[in-house]
């Protein structure tokens, strides 16, 4: 595999040309190509796809996009150029497993393959959510922590010093980077759980300053961690993204590579962002050197993943890395309805029996068009990991008809999605037990829909 | 050939993006007489209207809008000069200064609702990612602008929204353009709160209220 320093030479050396004729003269029209090549097309029916030939298409195709288009350094404006064969020797080499955490909680992240139903998926819990109380957000970590089936947590974002938040680029940015390190890890220790991983670090960071800052290791981060580094738009690799790489690399650190194709942007519709979304975790590996990957595509106008084109892509992305590279990969779910809404709950369901039975594994929802300060409620989250161990027993051609049932009960709120409920709304403040009785029902009843649709989700 | 089927060639040519076919039924059109400002506004417009409409149903992506876009910039650059001679001003809905805030290096957005506005009939000037405040204001005040229109995706970077409808507040010229706001980071409350005149959830709506900001 091409080392690190040759691919950041990549960056300097490649042809030179425009952001847009990059877009318009190179990526659009070889993703057509590459698309039209291997026969790759969605049926506009299927949310978890069975077909293996079409599954390794995607995944012939995502290669050979890279190999035609290159990937665009928007600092240099030139094209970073991979041959074909740097791109397989890469894929052989890719890892297939990652180890996070300290002490009793350090744990092994597989890649995994499609169908396999007798292994026990990693599972992630959390999200970024922005949080208006440092004790809201301590107790939420807490919880999070607290249930024996997690394996890491993604921790809530908290922006704000001295009533103010944060902006970019400021040096208040970095204190709020370090302050939420610190808080999480705090939050992590309450639930008697000292070495678990936080793998979204860090979740206020948004420039390569506040992210080195915020690992230095009196605030609590670890390399044993997980440290994002994403792509900024499609195919694009940005000098911050590789001066991440540069640093976490140097620290040995578990990176995850991670990537937000949207549908309706450059990659187009479904076929093309799950070449895209395929691309995006062979390049995780190749360009960043990614322990894991966090897979988010979107939708470009409704902000959300779990339209019906949406979940086929991501499933197919899974299913297409799990069988050729079995890179480990978790999937971010953006979900329109809000915390603790049936429509939520329901969305979740049907985007884990997609992509856990496709190779991915399990990680909670996030409320995406909905979300509302504090809205990381643990219990969904700890409910939406029970369904993905649940959908683990289960083959895709087994959860596509349960996921056919599930889509109608949400897929035409998807525009104007079912607001849900914040931490405090939830929970009793000096107990942080369930004071809501009808969250609890809400779930109970989704529980109870999800066995009779052949989905049975015992509670952990 | 009547000057209705020279208009239904030329809305056909931009709803299938197709640049020569878009050139030759220009070329058609004026040597049968067709005033240039004619053929954009009864050939050219109606095809990106349904482009726009298209993109909006998600028939077509991204990458179909840039098309059809490029397109129509190609048969500008033959049209402009004619409607000079003509004597003719172009029609615009209005003219947009365009960015992504100081800080946020997010573009895709963006890039839609600029396609959107330049099919929409808006002038656009596109200042970019990382805009610093006062080159939306200086570039507001250069060009004359309507609208300044403003992405942000980061939590983060919103403030840099706010920055400019102060920094135009202090220079008292606040009521001299209206301001709209956007991006995956923006809400309803975060417009009515800093002041801006209208908040989009997606780049199709920031059409709809520009048009309505200008009439």
């Amino acid at each position: 595999m091409i080392d690190l320093i040759e691919v950041f030479d990549r960056a300097e050396t490649g042809p030179l040309t425009s952001e847009t004729d990059y877009y318009m003269k190179r990526f659009v029209p070889k993703l057509t190509e590459v698309i039209g090549r291997h026969g790759v097309k969605w049926d506009k029916q299927t949310i978890i796809n069975t077909d293996d030939a079409l599954t390794d298409a995607v995944f012939e195709a995502a290669v050979d996009l890279i190999a035609e288009a290159g990937a665009y350094c928007p600092e240099t404006n030139r094209v970073m150029q991979f041959t074909r064969e740097e791109i397989e020797i890469a894929n052989r080499e890719c890892p297939t497993s990652a180890t996070f955490g300290e002490g009793r909680e350090r744990k092994t992240m597989y890649g995994r393959r499609p169908d396999t139903t007798d292994d026990r998926p990693w599972v992630h819990v959390g999200g970024g959510i922005y949080t208006t109380d440092e004790q809201v957000y301590v107790d939420t970590v807490e919880k999070m922590a607290s249930y024996n089936i997690v394996d890491s947590v993604s921790v809530p974002s908290i922006l704000h010093l001295r009533g103010k938040d944060a902006r970019v680029r400021s040096p208040q940015e970095i204190l709020a980077a370090t302050k939420t390190v610190r808080l999480a890890r705090e939050g992590i220790r309450r639930s008697g759980r000292a070495g678990m991983p936080i793998i979204n670090g860090i979740s206020a960071a948004s420039q390569p300053a506040s992210m080195f800052a915020a690992s230095y290791p009196d605030f609590g981060l670890r390399p044993s961690d997980g440290f994002l580094i994403d792509f900024l738009s499609e195919m694009v690799v940005g000098y911050e993204a590789l001066q991440k790489v540069a640093f976490y690399n140097s620290i040995s650190a578990n990176i995850g590579s991670t990537s937000t194709p949207l549908f309706g942007g450059y990659a187009g519709g479904a076929e093309g962002v799950a070449v895209q979304a395929t691309a995006y975790m062979i390049m995780g590996n190749l360009i960043f050197r990614g322990s894991y990957h966090y897979n988010a595509p979107l939708h470009s106008k409704l902000h959300l993943s779990s339209t019906k084109p949406l979940i086929w892509a991501i499933a197919m992305s899974n299913a297409a890395i799990g069988r050729n590279m079995q890179y480990p990969m978790v999937n971010l779910p953006y979900l329109g309805g809000g915390s603790g809404t049936k429509q939520y709950h329901y969305e979740m369901a049907c985007y884990m029996l997609a992509v856990v039975t496709s190779g991915g594994n399990v990680f909670s929802g996030h409320p995406a068009m909905a979300v509302q300060p504090d809205s990381l409620v643990p219990d969904d989250h700890k409910f939406h990991a029970e369904m993905g161990l649940a959908a683990a027993k289960l083959t895709r051609a087994e959860a596509e008809p349960i996921a056919q049932k599930l889509f109608p009960l949400f897929g035409d709120k998807l525009k104007d999605p079912d607001k849900g409920l914040t931490f405090q709304e939830v929970y009793d403040m000096q107990t942080k037990r369930i004071k809501n009785a009808e969250y609890q029902k809400v779930m109970d009843d989704v529980r109870e829909e999800l066995a009779g649709m052949g989905l049975e989700v015992p509670v952990s | 050939m009547a000057d209705a089927d020279h208009f239904d060639k030329l809305k056909q040519a931009i709803i299938d993006q197709d640049e020569d076919a878009v050139l030759a039924a220009v070329d058609a059109a004026l040597a049968d007489g067709i005033g240039a400002k004619t053929v954009i506004d009864q050939g050219l417009l109606p095809g990106l209207n349904v482009i726009g409409q298209q993109f909006e149903d998600e028939e077509i992506f991204l990458p179909e809008l840039m098309q059809a876009a490029l397109a129509f910039q190609a048969a500008m650059t033959v049209l402009e000069p004619k409607i000079k001679e003509e004597g003719a001003g172009a029609d615009k809905k209005g003219i947009v200064v365009l960015g992504t805030v100081k800080g946020d290096l997010h573009s895709i957005g963006k890039n839609i609702l600029k396609l959107l506005y330049e099919t929409s009939g808006f002038e656009v000037y596109d200042l970019g990612i990382d805009v610093d405040l006062f080159s939306f204001i200086n570039k507001a005040k250069e060009v004359n602008a309507d609208i300044i229109a403003m992405s942000a995706l980061l939590t983060t970077t919103l403030v840099g929204q706010r920055d400019v409808i102060d920094a135009l507040k202090d220079a008292g010229e606040r009521d001299k353009y209206k301001v709209l706001i956007g991006g995956g980071a923006t809400t309803k409350e975060w417009a009515d709160t800093i002041g801006a005149d209208g908040w989009a959830a997606t780049a199709y709506e920031a059409v709809t209220i520009s048009t309505k900001l200008v009439s």
